[in-house]
């Protein structure tokens, strides 16, 4: 799977640097100074190295938690994302990683413990107050689980911290590390779902949707608590037909009471990301719907959006409580 | 072999010697078409040029910045940096491919991308570029003179994916330098050279994916010989015949354009027919 391997120099002599590098036998190493000097490179093409992406292992050293955007969130007041892992094992065409980044290289960052320092002291900061920690929004975190072992160490972590809300969005369908803890009262598995048919063309290497609705069947009958994340919403030909056969399937399988939350927002990109997706994909039909609106953000147009939202705000109710959905935009 | 019907096709080699261009030179029927500043060679049917930089790291970026303007390069364009080089942990013969680059004079290291590596079993070394030929050999890689000076000018003007150095082992530690005449290197390089060619095709194929990544969009040249458009609506334009191609592969765009039509009411009724 990965056959170059860039380490820090700091980081090299670590435990988790060294338990990483030992999954990848035949990987060629090179030891680096800092990560960005193979990251960061101008003129790098993201899609030519994601035929061939190298892992790179390196330490966060600042940026820890970071706000989540405005209007982001599924219930609480505050809400914060930490990634401990830039770039993602699946290559979804809508990707907004594939704009913001100048490299398609696996990066992951091994100091796990400073991020738990600096999610404690945010929770610390609020008191009593709820508080929302997401991941798997620049990576997927649960796809990469057998190689960086993240979710097994936080899973125990916010374990201790009951009022803290802990994300982990996904398409992954492996269970394994689910199979090894209790379930977590404050931790949502989040699935990111879009109809079959679209998935089978934009969510290349991605488990098929079946298989995710399969695997969340599987979680919530073990306990663990499901979010179900329609964002984005694609608009296509016959998307009404196509979302409303979507939400059936999953509410065959899933019992409401083990739904957490229930988001959606439709897709949106900001302008130079759009830019680079357009260049990479030239031929792809659902990408031409998108227009530059007056805030400088690459979306569908205000009636198709709305027309979206309402649509599945509608449907969704027909099996879910409306007091579990979130709207994203 | 390289595809010379296929348009993109666009490769420029810096070599320091002509006893190390020498097999290169034949093997891609190039001819002399320049001999000063630098000696310059080109295949007559395909874009592919050679330019002989002489020793050093000046001389690399000078070469390689000279052969930029002259053969008139597009961002699209291979670049590769061939020559011999010494070493204490390879054989005398063995081509190797360089995956970091670093100087003795400069701090910043630089990483030729592990695509250009896929699938050819070339081994890979990291490679120091010193100012003067290498004797103690104190650290495991190759060494030689020109691969940073050369790297550092040829990533500012094509894409990382699309540099390349590539070196032969020419000396090891006790090597008598005086010895490795044109033609014992010609002979190394004569015995690698079809490991060179599948370094190259491989290249020729990233090539290919950028090429149809950057090439306009159908009817946007003609569209802007009809009627004048602005930088920024050029800009547009191309966005808008991309998202057209994807929707309407059957309708040409150029029927939806009137005589009168100005450029930005071209572009409007592109946008109109594009919203839904």
């Amino acid at each position: 799977m990965v056959d170059t391997i860039y380490v820090e120099d700091e980081i090299i002599g670590t435990k988790k640097a060294q338990e990483i590098i030992s999954k990848f036998r035949h990987a060629k190493v090179t030891s680096i100074k800092r990560f960005g000097e193979v990251f960061n490179p101008s003129n790098q093409n993201f899609r030519i190295q994601k035929t061939n992406p190298a892992l790179i292992l390196a330490k966060k050293q600042k940026g820890f938690v970071l706000d989540a955007p405005k209007g982001f969130g599924i219930g609480d007041q505050d809400n914060y994302y930490f990634s401990h892992m830039y770039n993602c094992l699946y290559d979804c065409s809508y990707c907004f990683l594939q704009g913001m980044y100048n490299s398609a290289n696996y990066l992951v960052f091994v100091n796990f413990h400073d991020y738990q320092n600096e999610i404690v002291k945010t929770i610390k900061r609020h008191k009593e107050k709820k508080v929302t920690f997401f991941t798997g929004y620049d990576c997927d975190s649960l796809a990469m689980e057998p190689i960086t072992n993240f979710i097994n160490d936080f899973i125990p972590f916010f374990s201790r911290y009951k009022k803290a809300l802990f994300e982990i969005r996904t398409k992954s369908i492996n269970n394994t590390v689910f199979r090894k803890h209790d379930p977590l009262a404050n931790c949502i598995v989040a699935y990111s779902l879009m109809p079959e048919a679209l998935a089978q063309i934009l969510d290349k290497k991605a488990p098929s949707v079946s298989a995710r609705i399969k695997n969340m069947k599987y979680l919530a009958n073990k306990g663990w608590r499901i979010g179900l994340r329609f964002d984005p919403l694609i608009y296509c030909n016959n998307w009404k037909d196509q979302y409303a056969e979507l939400f059936a399937n999953i509410f065959k399988e899933i019992k409401e009471e083990n739904i957490h939350s229930v988001s959606f927002g439709s897709l949106r990109f900001p302008k130079s990301f759009f830019n680079k997706l357009l260049q990479y994909y030239p031929n792809s039909e659902e990408l031409s719907f998108l227009r530059s609106n007056d805030k400088g953000i690459i979306s569908y147009d205000q009636s198709i959006e709305n027309e979206m939202n309402e649509y599945c705000r509608l449907e969704l109710m027909k099996y879910s409580d409306a007091r579990k959905f979130f709207y994203c935009g | 072999m390289i595809e010379k019907n296929f348009e993109g096709v666009s490769v420029r080699w810096v070599i320091a010697l002509k006893g190390e261009a020498e097999e290169i030179i034949k093997n891609y029927a190039m001819e002399r078409v320049e001999t000063t500043p630098f000696p310059v060679y080109k295949n007559k049917d395909l874009d592919m040029w050679l330019i002989l930089s002489g020793i050093g790291q000046l001389n690399a970026v000078a070469a390689t910045s000279y052969l930029y303007v002259k053969s008139d390069a597009s961002y699209n364009t291979i670049w590769i940096n061939f020559g011999i080089v010494g070493s204490r942990n390879f054989k005398v013969g063995d081509l190797i491919q360089i995956d970091k680059i670093t100087s003795s004079d400069f701090q910043d290291n630089y990483y030729p991308s592990p695509s250009a590596f896929k699938n050819n079993n070339i081994e890979r070394c990291n490679l120091i570029s010193v100012n003067k030929p290498e004797k103690l050999f104190e650290s495991d890689g190759a060494y030689d003179m020109e691969g940073y000076g050369f790297f550092s000018f040829a990533k500012k003007i094509a894409p990382y994916e699309l540099v390349s150095v590539l070196k032969i082992i020419s000396d090891a530690p006790g090597t008598d330098l005086s010895k490795i005449d044109r033609h014992r290197v010609e002979i190394l390089v004569s015995k690698k050279i079809q490991f060179i060619e599948k370094v190259l095709e491989n290249l020729l194929d990233l090539q290919k994916i950028i090429f149809l990544q950057l090439r306009d969009p159908k009817y946007f040249d003609e569209i802007c010989l009809q009627k004048k458009f602005t930088f920024s609506q050029k800009v547009t334009l191309r966005k808008y015949l991309t998202q057209w191609q994807a929707r309407f592969p059957l309708r040409n765009p150029l029927e939806e354009i009137g005589q009168r039509m100005t450029a930005s009411q071209i572009l409007k009724k592109f946008s109109d027919n594009l919203l839904r």
